[in-house]
């Protein structure tokens, strides 16, 4: 030692007691991080690190993945089958095969009384591919409800649909190996920084190698947006003007790829013929950029070699939300930038595996991209599970949007969450509480008994979680990764899978005593994995040449893998598989990509005198949704513990509202009470909001639903702010709302 | 040894870079010579010894953090990465990251920083704490702290200017950020820097610019000043700023750029003016009134023993009077009473009070230490000279005499250091030399009211002798009232966070500080009366008396105050906090309202902590009489 004693003691550190790593794939967001998982003596999880060997995140986590081992035995676990006769009875302990004969006999008699619609069942983006096929079957195949969707309608359905319309399949073309060879990137409201840490990291160690620009385009000067070459301190909602007075640029220009244009794309003159009326001067007007900036970023856009875009809630969740999809695919294919190596446009997915269910949840359609309108579509299917074709819907039921709408219409009557928990993340909570309240059945299965949800619930199933279970993911750039369990559920709780099964056996067994053959149910994930995976064979996301043993070891694989290949001895690749690399391979009929014309009409909630904030929403790393999860781990919860607002300090200044101090946000909806954190991240005229903490922003947001994906508008809308005078009081009540 | 798999990726291996020989400060960058018998040292980390062709080959270099402010994204990937690995509780972090920003929307832009401990050049932890739990290895450089030595006295998070000791107010001991040394043996860099997601922060050799990076600055705006520790930790950070650079929690700090000095100074930050107020509950139920009944219990009697003795010694009348008394013994005790009421407060405030002891085992470098044994030595003796003063003979007189000698060689090594271990540099609002003024003067105050106090209930009191404690308290009183003033207007407008301290103190305690300056400018005016008419009044005590009693009424008072302020408006030169982790203002909320009760909410209640009787036992049984005398000898060699 240098000094401070004589005598060297010897030095004692910390040390995890891990006898055994097993690994999974992190359940939070869509990046797909492997992460091995510590396990002491006695099996309990106690330590998280980065698979090293994993390409999608190479040894790293964010904050939420290093902790994730404390999400098994976190406090609000549900660990009892609970069963009750209306929402405000006491809670009875109940066991599985009561619960599930009500649950099923409840679904029947509402059916029955009110038509096979009146059942709706909401699905999610957490559960395993496996779990969502073994849903999509029962529901479609047995139960016979087309109100059936997935949450994925608050995060993802923007994309779905702007994807479809522009390449006439859902589908993310790129992935994050673009990164390394784009040489330019515009951020349409994206912040990954925040959102998606460990990607951004991914597009970081790319950016340091060859410092291309990167353009972003949020009203929110994000961290992503102050470290950007460029940043666009967008109107909240205008994005498709940008985009329109972009292509106005382009081709005013002549800048556009013409042979790209021609091999692959129809629609152009059309296309010309509505940008043609988006000046950037006038496109100035309404999004607030400089009309010269709007053309330098059009002319880098289109001269780079390779140019990238990528997406998030900005885009997605706002009026214009698929419209938005596919002004980023018109650009993207008009300046042929579609399906090469750091050409492309990418949605950067939400939830662990929302792209999960939109593969094989059937919500919108049928597994793996089907359509319930297409009935050559849904004669494939009906043979291949055996049913009666005309069982499934010819067209598509209602949103989960639009099913809460239903509820309020006294239309349907039943309902039963899966690992959702719309009373949190639903826009106007009041109305989604006056909604459930109204509901003569309502059934919620989740691995937290203290989601909002179950108040409103008379039977709570306890589900298992992210590596209490077994099956396979996919991740944002469509790389199918696998979870296998390392911990047994808490209690009575069981794998989602389970549940499926020992409900579908119930409606198999009334098939049965009407002389049908019973539907197959596979009991383990790998065997639901190898019949699923037939039902993708020759189709855009064809995975036949995958199964659990080859997808662990290679630690994710990327679809399309197919079985020839396979067979041909060909291994997956680590990363950088691309969809429509070919011409002409868009999954239109015509096999082009449809450029849409996008006209612009401005439907949100503007700030006026009496509501003068806009109230934008967003969300904060160190959280994830609804913080069931991440609300009882301190060491993620303690960055942000309770609900706050960004509000610019001279806005504050002039509403005598201090820092740290308590306001009431008040909106056309209602009110909410958050602290205020002054800052200039946020223009004088708005508020932004995380949207994690139950009973406040959703307490406020209006949800303006997108025409085409009906995925609600969180982040353009208007609120006024209070000072309040009684601090104590605030704090009180603030404190008294919510127990995480 | 770390278990390092085959697999680690690149990005989180050491680069064994090591081209520079001084560090910017002029150190060797070799902790130690190439001959040095300290490399052949084993460096045991968790029981075993790793193999000599494991070792790190720049083992005996000093290592330090990188970072890169702007590529920080506030992501917190290194500060849970830490307390993973460190398994730390919640409620503190070895790293943080803490946020200032700059210019209004939407030109702006945020810093975020993050931040552990440098293991600097000159570690004042290591100077400051008491009880050597800190020590520099030579291996790496790294300073290490033990949490088993450590007895939670909370000095070392005084004096480092970057927050990087963690008081643990549950566990009642210091812990800190160790440079994962376990990882460095095996040639991986530290939890923290493996886990960065922006690539902000990275480790090695100290100046050793990582690839892809230029900058090696010492600074960057919301650091301390480096000047104070030479800490070792390297920056780049090359996006503008604004001249004016704001904290996000709670503290009404922000920092300006000053041109000439080529760096960002601290100064208020008007936007955070806090309202003017009492907060007289805060103030007086503070964690830190045991400082304040310990300096202020023990600075009195120290006053009153120079008083006395110095009387005593020197024949000076008619102060000499209260020794000759019948009531000197008594006064004695009462003296060693208070001083043991002090010593008792602030030994109870410890977070291991029952290891307290240990206090003086760093008596080569820290004050602390030197207090705690001056002041011992003056208990000690006190106690001795109130002994013999209890029984008239030559040699009971001889030895009070003696032990008076020793009191005052104890007073005034202990009383000097208990001044210059306030003399903090990352705490400017002590670091002036009001705090010898305002020592002294209560010293001289407060002892002479004991003296007064004294000699009315021993009735050996004469208008003469109030009149000349009277005056005593004057001077102390003025010397106090002195030094506040000046420091008032020197701090006040200061490019340091002393300029903050004098925020709060005319804003959140504003009108209990207006209180304590009219107390005291009382105080000292009826000092001056009663010096000046009590003598004039013919022999009788009835007027001089009741006045004598009033001004120590009010000079207690003021006095109470006064220290109470001391400690509660002092602001560090601390690294920036967030939103709510490490925002001060927040922590305060929690614990006010109740959310703290959550444990997620990662803030921990303020709590005493019992003397473990137990734990003192069993550690007297377990140490050898040859270890006691090592432990003993090391108090002197370190």
């Amino acid at each position: 030692m240098l000094f401070g004693r004589t005598k060297k003691n010897p030095v004692n550190l910390y040390e995890k007691p891990v006898v055994e790593w097993r690994t999974a794939t992190c359940g939070y967001c869509s990046t797909g991080c492997s992460i091995d998982i510590g396990l002491d003596e006695n099996g309990m999880p106690v330590s998280c690190r980065g698979n090293a060997e994993a390409d999608v995140n190479r040894g790293k986590l964010c904050l939420k993945g290093i902790f994730e081992y404390e999400v098994f035995r976190s406090p609000g676990r549900g660990e009892r089958v609970m069963e009750r006769e209306h929402i405000r009875a006491p809670w009875q302990q109940s066991n599985w095969d009561s619960a599930l004969d009500r649950l099923y006999s409840e679904i029947r008699r509402i059916q029955k009384k009110y038509g096979p619609d009146s059942f709706a069942i909401i699905s999610t983006g957490q559960m395993l591919n496996e779990e969502f096929y073994t849903l999509g079957k029962l529901t479609r195949g047995l139960i016979g409800t087309n109100n059936y969707d997935g949450n994925t309608t608050l995060c993802m359905a923007s994309a779905v649909s702007g994807y479809k319309r522009s390449f006439g399949s859902d589908g993310p073309p790129g992935c994050y190996e673009d990164f390394e060879h784009t040489d330019y990137l515009i951020a349409w409201g994206s912040n990954m920084p925040e959102q998606h840490p460990v990607m951004y990291w991914r597009l970081k160690e790319a950016h340091e190698k060859r410092g291309f620009p990167i353009v972003a385009v949020d009203p929110r000067v994000t961290i992503l947006a102050q470290g950007a070459s460029l940043h666009l301190p967008v109107n909240p909602g205008t994005d498709v003007p940008l985009m329109n007075a972009m292509m106005h640029v382009i081709f005013a220009e002549g800048l556009e790829d013409r042979e790209y244009i021609e091999k692959n794309c129809t629609g152009l003159e059309e296309l010309k013929a509505e940008v043609a009326k988006w000046t950037p001067d006038r496109a100035s007007q309404i999004t607030g950029i400089h009309p010269d900036t709007i053309v330098t970023v059009a002319r880098a856009f289109a001269r780079a070699k390779a140019a990238m875009q990528v997406w998030t809630m900005g885009i997605n969740q706002s009026t214009h939300g698929s419209d938005g999809v596919v002004g980023i695919n018109n650009l993207a294919l008009i300046t042929g930038n579609v399906g090469k190596p750091g050409g492309t446009p990418l949605s950067i997915t939400g939830q662990c595996n929302a792209m999960g269910t939109r593969e094989w949840g059937s919500t919108s359609g049928l597994p793996n991209f089907r359509a319930l309108e297409n009935a050559e579509h849904r004669k494939e299917v009906a043979e291949f599970w055996g049913i009666d074709e005309e069982f499934l819907p010819r067209k598509r039921g209602l949103t989960q949007t639009d099913i809460y709408k239903a509820m309020e219409a006294g239309e349907i009557k039943g309902l039963w969450l899966v690992a959702t928990n719309p009373l949190t993340s639903l826009p106007d909570t009041s109305r989604v509480r006056r909604a459930m309240e109204q509901l003569e059945f309502c059934c919620v299965q989740d691995c937290y008994f203290d989601a909002e949800s179950v108040q409103y619930a008379h039977l709570y199933l306890p589900g298992a979680t992210w590596a209490e279970k077994h099956g396979v993911m996919t991740n944002t750039e469509r790389r199918v990764n696998l979870v296998k369990p390392v911990i047994d559920p808490p209690g009575e709780a069981k794998p989602d899978l389970w549940v499926f099964n020992r409900l579908a056996e119930r409606f198999n067994a009334e098939r049965e005593k009407q002389g049908k053959k019973p539907l197959t149910f596979p009991e383990s994930a790998s065997e639901v994995f190898d019949e699923m995976k037939q039902l993708s064979r020759g189709r855009l996301s064809d995975s036949t040449g995958m199964d659990h043993e080859l997808i662990d070891k290679h630690h994710g694989i990327q679809w399309p893998y197919v079985e020839e290949k396979r067979k041909r001895g060909e291994p997956p690749r680590q990363g950088g598989v691309r969809l429509y690399t070919r011409p002409a391979s868009f999954m239109h009929p015509d096999g082009k990509a449809k450029l849409i014309p996008l006209p612009w009409e401005d439907n949100n909630e503007h700030p006026d005198e009496e509501y003068p904030f806009w109230l934008n929403t967003g969300r904060l790393v160190e959280h994830w949704h609804g913080r069931t999860k991440t609300g009882k781990i301190a060491n993620n919860n303690k960055f942000s513990p309770i609900p706050f607002i960004e509000i610019n300090p001279d806005a504050a200044r002039d509403l005598g509202i201090r820092h740290g101090e308590y306001v009431r946000l008040v909106s056309r909806r209602g009110d909410a009470i958050a602290m205020a954190m002054p800052t200039g991240r946020v223009p004088y005229n708005m508020v932004f909001m995380p949207f994690h903490f139950h009973n406040a922003t959703n307490r406020l947001t209006l949800g303006l639903l997108d025409p085409h994906s009906r995925q609600p508008a969180y982040k353009q809308q208007a609120c006024r702010i209070e000072k309040i005078d009684n601090q104590e009081e605030a704090a009180r009540l603030c404190m008294e709302m919510r127990t995480f | 040894m770390f278990n390092r798999r085959d697999n680690e990726p690149e990005y989180a291996l050491l680069t064994g870079k090591a081209t520079k020989e001084r560090t910017q400060w002029g150190a060797p960058i070799d902790t130690v010579p190439e001959d040095s018998p300290l490399r052949e040292e084993p460096f045991i980390v968790n029981g075993d010894e790793p193999g000599h062709n494991l070792r790190n080959p720049n083992r005996y270099k000093q290592h330090g953090f990188y970072f890169n402010a702007d590529n920080c994204i506030g992501c917190h990937a290194c500060e849970t990465a830490c307390a993973e690995k460190n398994g730390t509780p919640a409620h503190l972090n070895f790293r943080s990251v803490g946020i200032v920003e700059c210019g209004t929307y939407p030109a702006y832009r945020r810093l975020n920083i993050s931040m552990a401990c440098n293991h600097c050049e000159d570690p004042v932890c290591l100077k400051g704490c008491p009880t050597r739990a800190y020590t520099k290895y030579a291996e790496y450089g790294a300073v290490l702290q033990d949490p088993d030595i450590c007895f939670g006295c909370g000095y070392c998070t005084w004096v480092c200017p970057y927050n990087a000791p963690q008081l643990d107010p549950v566990a009642g001991h210091v812990s800190k950020c160790n440079m994962c040394v376990d990882r460095l043996e095996v040639g991986l860099k530290p939890a923290c820097v493996a886990a960065c997601l922006g690539n902000a922060l990275d480790f090695g050799v100290i100046e050793e610019i990582p690839d892809n990076r230029v900058q090696a600055e010492l600074s960057i705006p919301g650091f301390p000043d480096p000047s104070i520790t030479h800490p070792n930790i390297r920056f780049q950070q090359m996006k503008t700023l604004e001249r004016e650079v704001k904290r996000v929690d709670s503290l009404p700090v922000q920092y300006h750029l000053d041109e000439q000095q080529g760096r960002y100074v601290p100064e208020v930050d008007e936007s955070k003016r806090p309202p003017v107020e009492w907060n007289l509950k805060k103030l007086l139920k503070s964690h830190e009134m045991a400082h304040v009944a310990f300096t202020l219990s023990v600075q009195a009697v120290m006053g009153a023993f120079v008083l006395l003795t110095l009387s005593r010694w020197f024949g000076i009348a008619p102060l000499a009077d209260v020794s000759a008394s019948g009531m000197f013994a008594p006064l004695l005790w009462v003296m060693v009473a208070l001083a043991a009421f002090g010593l008792f407060k602030l030994n109870m405030h410890l977070g291991r009070p029952h290891r307290f002891y240990r206090g003086f085992y760093n008596l080569r470098l820290s004050p602390v230490s030197r207090e705690i044994a001056g002041v011992s030595v003056f208990f000690g003796s006190l106690a001795a000279h109130a002994f013999f003063a209890l029984f008239d003979n030559a040699f009971a007189r001889g030895m009070s005499e003696l032990f008076a000698a020793t009191a005052l060689a104890g007073l005034a090594y202990g009383g000097y250091y208990m001044y210059r271990l306030y003399r903090i540099p990352a705490r400017p609002y002590w670091d002036h030399w009001h705090t010898a003024a305002s020592f002294l003067g209560t010293g001289l105050s407060l002892g002479s009211m004991l003296l007064g106090i004294a000699s009315l209930i021993g009735g050996a009191a004469t208008p003469g002798l109030l009149a000349s404690l009277a005056s005593l308290a004057f001077l102390g009183l003025l010397l106090e009232s002195a030094g506040l003033l000046v420091q008032w207007r020197e701090q006040e407008k200061a490019s340091s966070e002393a300029a903050v301290s004098w925020l709060f103190m005319t804003t959140t305690y504003g009108h209990t500080f207006r209180l304590r300056l009219g107390l005291l400018g009382v105080a000292t005016a009826l000092a001056g009366i009663i010096t000046i008419t009590t003598p004039l009044m013919n022999g009788g005590l009835s007027f001089g008396a009741p006045l004598f009693v009033l001004l120590a009424l009010l000079a207690v008072a003021q006095s109470l105050l006064g220290r109470a302020l001391f400690f509660a408006v002092v602001v560090p030169t601390t690294m920036p906090g967030a939103y709510f982790w490490k925002n001060p203002g927040f922590v305060e909320h929690a614990r006010e309202v109740g959310l703290a009760d959550m444990p997620q909410l990662g803030v921990a209640y303020e709590k005493h902590h019992k003397f473990d009787v137990q734990e003192l036992l069993k550690t007297i049984r377990e140490t050898t009489w040859q270890e006691k005398w090592d432990q003993f000898k090391r108090i002197f060699t370190g």
